[in-house]
């Protein structure tokens, strides 16, 4: 603890003192509002944006026509997921020229002398659309009755992982399970909404983001503004959450840069819960087939996931984010055949985007309520059909059939641990009891063991890492990831200081400031304990052998007399012969190793478990109980990675209970009320959580560390709609559709209350 | 979300008030608690030209009984109700038991049961409880105050019969004497979320006959609604101990009993569900049956719990 | 409008404009920006200031309507003597933050309720009731409630 505190982070977070981008002052910074499309779909015919420049307080007011150099949003080419081939002739302007594609986007943007006069602006600003028809669904887009590119088609990719499956394996099979399942979109929403500053200086551009990958930013808006790199800079301070969704370079971001530049002042872009709710990315959006084949005895022979995404209605990276979940199709199973497609598709939405858990939740999703589905119809304990279908322990590494090379596991171990710590018996048997009563709630177990990937896709699995003696003796640590909240100064600056053998008082860590070390990749995909600690951790041994070196060559000794304890170069002959670390930058000069580590992937997992008592009356459903088990490897914080689960466990009830966006018919989110309409969990709906771990380590870096933060929004929503299924003994798995809104379970119930009750009436289940 | 610019005064008297609203008409909000009408702002989906904000006008933060009824000011906040003995007998227990539904402490330490009345939102707490009791609602314009009944206040959702150049000054809720068991009764997603449906039930019991009742609904139709043809049902039934589990799940009430057979009639008469994302028209009425039913067997039991109280029938049944 | 606002006992005189809510009247005309807006509508919380000893949304009260009131802020939490308040403490040891976005909100609310009604920590339905009021996405919730808990001395 320092001062106190466990963390560092908190001296400043718990009194006020934070910095996020809305908190810092820039004399005669000018606030930025954007006017949005009220249509989901339509041609564009006129902008006046004239009214609002008469309004008192703005400094002007812009639609496409009038910033012809304005930027079109850049094709981030991360790790394959997209390609110039989906984009081409796709182009996503940041401001709308000739047509709005979905509702909320971009049309025009005002600059006031703050934030309500900026908005005065917009509302003066008129624009004309003529309606075009939406299509906000994957199977609206597919008909091809409403084209969003003209000429081109709505599908902008189709791949597969894996071999097809011979027809004659699915005759073969004692049991094959068909279902279809719905991963509905998502909203992020972290509790501070993007935020964007520019800053325009003498011949650089400074640029203060909450964002997750400060060097990509940096990259992107050199390469849109035709700027060289140095010319700009990236801070990402303090920022309010991420989840994934602030890792892009996005039409605002361009639009405001762009603006602060030719017009030669700072200029910010806060964005509101309304622009959020409505503009800002969202994640999943998948319709799922699968085909799930198993034996007699409940060996699984061929498993089958074909997935229809909805990308939103420009192609970028949610584009080939569906892939992630084709290639993490296989799950913790030895499963011999697994075929997976995907079919990325526009529909008249906000663009797709990574969403915590980003593609792995689909795909745990997908195999896991199919895996429940399979033990009901072969009358087996759900935790019996994946024991004896697991991959064992010593066939690692494994391959996959769908591409993936498993670095380690032991899925038996944390299945195990779960069934333990949540009393899986003892629940076995309340169900039992409450089956033969006649006013008991119904109850429900449901499991799900997932298997996730972090540290990133090949050609992104690097970090740089650096460490600094300087001459008052401290330290400082060097990082080009970017927290949003997982603790990394609290963390890194231990793992540096532990490393060095000093006290983690004398380590500064630094991170999110592009001036601060050349280059970085960021923290998205569960990367940065894995792939930055150790860059940060073989940095400072470096930082060891060179400062040896260095008293070495002043002392005139071999490097092997050279001994190194807490901070002190000494010599191993004569103990007087020794020097402080601060005393040896005084004396040979600054002393500074930058280094660059490459992990492999990683592959977490963990088994969840949930039990939940259903209303039927009403359809509600009360999560009574929640174990997670947990194994990322070593666990270089084991607090933070704890905090880490938790929030992401309530991410994933929240995906599986409670969050959603409808549409109206003319294609409009209907949440007119924000937040009051699309439901965040709140404490009321947290169950009991209980987090515990294995540890399996990585043994592709030096500290086993895999990454850890998305498992709840992996492995909890099918835990979580297993265990209602099993409640209420539904047969079908079409039947429950996330999210299990009240209306839905009632519809469920009564459907599977064995359909036999013929013409039931209102008021059923009263 | 930043309000659209406005004029604002602060008047220290009723008079000052309704004068303000006298000349500026539909182009003028009354600010008391401010819980919605600052949301609504915020999105410029209202856009006053001129807020006149009466939470320094004496007087009417008052909470009184008296002739029968509990009367309350247009600034008593919802934070008042918290406590059961905000009014004698069942009455304090059913505003006690209904204000929990609403938002949270920190916008129950302003909004106002007025407001809300005054927002008349179709989802609001408050309006089952108005109409379930037939609370009058006093309304005040230069011209002079007038009274209305709460099942004649509301036309619709946002929609009342108070006039732009009226204010609410304050509402009356009839006492309840201690023959009367009290429900609220409430469905929604999240406790974040608005209410699916609500539910205010008083029911008269003498001698285990129902001799009264009084069913609130909100959110079964465009504007909070009485049940009366459920109610009407109710009058005359002897009630057994069938309702003794204060609240039943998943044991069903059958038709045959008075409570099952007047939540169907409220569900399928009485109510006249909009449908909503998440809560088509059918599931909407399957949600008032239950509800219905679940509120009148908790008012059963809270007639029971406090029967000693009442001086007279001691145990009933 | 000019108006009066004492803030964490400092006396701060304001020429406002009606319109701005007094969370924005704190982080831009005060300069306290510990106060955050989360979503401006009075469901996140996370604007939550004290005033007058309440609670409450300060993005749901003008700045006008608190002439002459006496707010607190997340900057005033700690002693003078810059010793944290328990609150703060317990929140760092329950690591009942983790983005810190939220954390000023819940620290107000849960302050106002542990001074105007400490047996709030001995009834799990209010206290249930009083965490539901603001939202975190971050920390699922639990670590807060044991961090106030633990700053009631109830461990």
């Amino acid at each position: 603890m320092a001062h106190g505190w466990a963390r560092r982070e908190d001296a400043r977070l718990l009194t006020g003192h934070g910095r996020y981008v809305a908190d810092i002052a820039v004399p005669g910074c000018l606030d930025a509002a954007f006017v949005r499309s009220s249509v989901a779909h339509g041609r564009l015919c006129g902008v006046d944006c004239a009214p609002a420049r008469r309004v008192p307080g703005v400094r002007g007011a812009w639609a496409a026509a009038d910033l012809p150099g304005l930027p079109p949003v850049p094709l981030t080419a991360l790790a394959g997921m997209s390609s110039a081939e989906v984009v081409a002739g796709r182009v996503w302007p940041s401001l709308a020229v000739d047509r709005v594609r979905y509702a909320g986007e971009a049309v025009a943007v005002v600059v006031g002398e703050d934030r309500y006069r900026a908005e005065d602006g917009v509302a003066e600003i008129v624009v004309r659309t003529d309606p075009l028809p939406p299509a906000v669904s994957v199977a609206e887009a597919l008909d091809g009755s409403v084209p969003l590119f003209e000429g081109l088609d709505n599908v902008v990719l189709e791949r597969s992982v894996g071999v097809p499956i011979d027809e004659a394996v699915w005759g073969r099979a004692a049991v094959v399970v068909e279902a279809r399942y719905r991963q509905q979109l998502l909203l992020p929403s972290p509790m501070e909404c993007r935020a964007f500053l520019a800053v325009p200086e003498k011949d650089r551009l400074t640029v203060w983001c909450s964002h997750q990958a400060p060097y990509r930013l940096r990259r992107e808006l050199a390469e849109a503004l035709d700027l060289p790199v140095e010319r700009i800079r990236v801070v990402t301070p303090d920022s309010g959450g991420a989840f994934g969704s602030k890792s892009a370079t996005f039409p605002e971001y361009l639009t405001v840069a762009f603006l602060a530049l030719t017009q030669g002042a700072p200029i910010r872009w806060i964005e509101d819960r309304a622009e959020s709710l409505l503009a800002a990315t969202r994640g999943r959006g998948q319709d799922q087939r699968v085909r799930l084949a198993a034996d007699a005895e409940g060996l699984l022979l061929a498993y089958e996931l074909r997935i229809d995404a909805d990308v939103g209605a420009y192609p970028h990276i949610g584009a080939g984010l569906p892939m992630q979940t084709a290639r993490m199709a296989t799950g913790a199973y030895a499963t011999p055949l697994v075929h997976a497609t995907v079919r990325s598709v526009l529909t008249t939405t906000m663009p797709t985007y990574p969403y915590r858990g980003a593609g792995r939740p689909e795909a745990a999703f997908a195999l896991e309520r199919s895996m429940d589905v399979l033990a009901d119809r072969l009358g087996m304990d759900p935790a019996e059909l994946r024991r004896r279908n697991f991959i064992p322990p010593e066939r690692f590494p494994y391959e996959t059939p769908t591409g993936r090379r498993y670095d380690s596991g032991n899925y038996a171990g944390a299945l195990d641990l779960a069934l333990k710590t949540l009393d899986y018996d003892g629940w076995r048997a309340e169900r039992v009891r409450r089956r033969a009563s006649v006013t008991a709630l119904p109850l429900g177990i449901g499991l799900s063991c997932y298997v996730e990937r972090s540290g990133g896709e090949e050609g992104g699995l690097h970090e740089f890492g650096g460490v600094e003696a300087c001459p008052d003796g401290t330290v400082i640590a060097r990082c080009g990831t970017a927290s949003s909240g997982q603790s990394h100064q609290t963390t890194f600056s231990s793992l540096v200081a532990a490393t060095l053998g000093l006290d983690s008082s004398r380590v500064r860590f630094a991170e999110g400031d592009t001036d601060e070390l050349a280059d970085g990749v960021g923290s998205y995909a569960s990367r940065s304990a894995q792939v930055g600690g150790p860059a940060l951790h073989r940095a400072a041994t470096a930082l060891i052998g060179l400062a040896r070196e260095r008293a070495a060559r002043l002392w005139r000794l071999p490097v092997g007399e050279v001994a190194w304890s807490g901070g002190t170069l000494s010599s191993r002959a004569d103990d007087a012969v020794a020097l402080d670390l601060g005393e040896l930058v005084r004396v040979t000069g600054s002393l500074r190793v930058d280094e660059r580590f490459e992990s492999g992937m990683a592959f977490p997992f963990g088994t969840h478990a949930a039990v939940v008592e259903v209303d039927p009356g009403l359809g509600t459903v009360r999560v009574l109980r929640l174990v997670a088990v947990d194994d990322c490897g070593v666990m270089l914080n084991p607090a933070a990675v704890e905090g880490q689960a938790r929030g992401s466990i309530a991410q994933g009830i929240g995906q599986a209970l409670y969050e959603g966006v409808p549409y109206d018919e003319a294609g409009v989110p209907l949440l007119p009320y924000g937040l009051l309409d699309y439901l965040l969990p709140t404490f009321t709906e947290m169950p009991p959580v209980e987090v515990r771990e294995t540890s399996t380590p990585t043994p592709w870096t030096p500290l086993g560390a895999k990454g850890a933060g998305e498992s709840g929004c992996i492995g909890t929503p099918a835990a979580i709609v297993n265990a209602v299924a099993d409640a209420l003994g539904v047969t079908d798995p079409d039947l429950l559709r996330m999210p299990l809104t009240p209306d839905a379970v009632w519809r469920a119930a009564r459907a599977s209350a064995v359909g036999s009750e013929a013409g039931s009436t209102v008021g059923e289940g009263l | 979300m930043k309000p659209a610019a406005f004029d604002y005064i602060v008047p220290g008297t009723v008079g000052e008030a309704v004068g303000a609203l006298a000349e500026a008409g539909e182009r003028a909000r009354i600010l008391a608690g401010g819980q919605s009408l600052i949301l609504e702002m915020r999105c410029r989906r209202c856009l006053p030209e001129l807020v006149v904000d009466i939470n320094r006008v004496q007087g009417l933060d008052q909470l009184r009984v008296e002739d029968g009824g509990l009367q309350v000011g247009a600034l008593v906040r919802h934070r008042a109700f918290e406590s059961p003995r905000v009014a004698p007998g069942p009455l304090g227990r059913l505003l006690s038991r209904t204000v929990v539904n609403i938002a949270h402490p920190p916008i129950r330490a302003l909004g106002t049961m007025a407001g809300s009345l005054a927002w008349a939102h179709p989802a609001a707490e408050w309006g089952a409880v108005a109409v379930g009791l037939d609370a009058d609602i006093e309304l005040r314009g230069r011209a002079g105050t007038r009274t209305v009944a709460a099942h004649d206040y509301f036309h619709g959702p946002h929609r009342t019969e108070c006039r732009p150049q009226e204010m609410i000054t304050s509402v009356r809720l009839p006492l309840l004497d201690d023959t009367v068991g009290v429900a609220f009764v409430e469905h929604r997603r999240t406790r974040a979320g608005f209410a699916q449906v609500a539910v205010a039930v008083a029911l008269t019991v003498l001698d285990g006959v129902i001799t009264q009742a009084f069913i609130g609904l909100a959110n079964a139709a465009d504007r909070p609604v009485r049940a009366q043809v459920a109610e009407l049902s109710l009058i005359g039934a002897e009630i057994g101990s069938s309702f003794s589990d204060p609240v039943i799940f998943g044991s069903a009430l059958s038709d045959g009993h008075p409570f099952g057979h007047a939540a169907r009639i409220a569900a399928e008469g009485d109510a006249d569900p909009c449908a909503q994302p998440y809560a088509d028209v059918e599931y909407q009425r399957q949600v008032v049956a239950v509800l219905v039913g679940r509120a009148l067997c908790q008012a059963a039991s809270d007639r029971q719990a406090h029967a000693g109280h009442d001086g007279s029938a001691g145990e009933w049944r | 409008m000019n108006i009066t606002l004492t803030v964490n006992g400092r006396v701060h005189r304001l020429d406002v404009e009606p319109r701005r809510a007094l969370g924005d009247v704190l982080r831009e005309d005060c300069g306290l920006t510990g106060t955050h807006l989360g979503c401006e509508q009075g469901v996140c919380g996370s604007c939550t200031v004290v005033v007058d000893g309440r609670a409450v949304r300060s993005c749901l009260l003008l700045a006008v309507q608190c002439d002459g009131c006496s707010v607190r802020t997340v900057e005033g939490l700690a002693g003078r003597d810059g010793e944290p308040h328990p609150l703060q403490r317990a929140f760092s040891a329950e690591h009942a933050l983790q983005c810190g976005f939220c954390t000023p909100g819940f620290l107000m609310l849960a302050v106002a309720a542990l001074e105007s009604d400490p047996a709030i920590a001995d009834d799990p339905e209010r206290l249930r009731e009083l965490l539901t009021s603001n939202l975190c996405r971050c920390t699922g919730y639990e670590p807060i409630r044991r961090a106030i808990m633990r700053a009631a001395g109830r461990p």
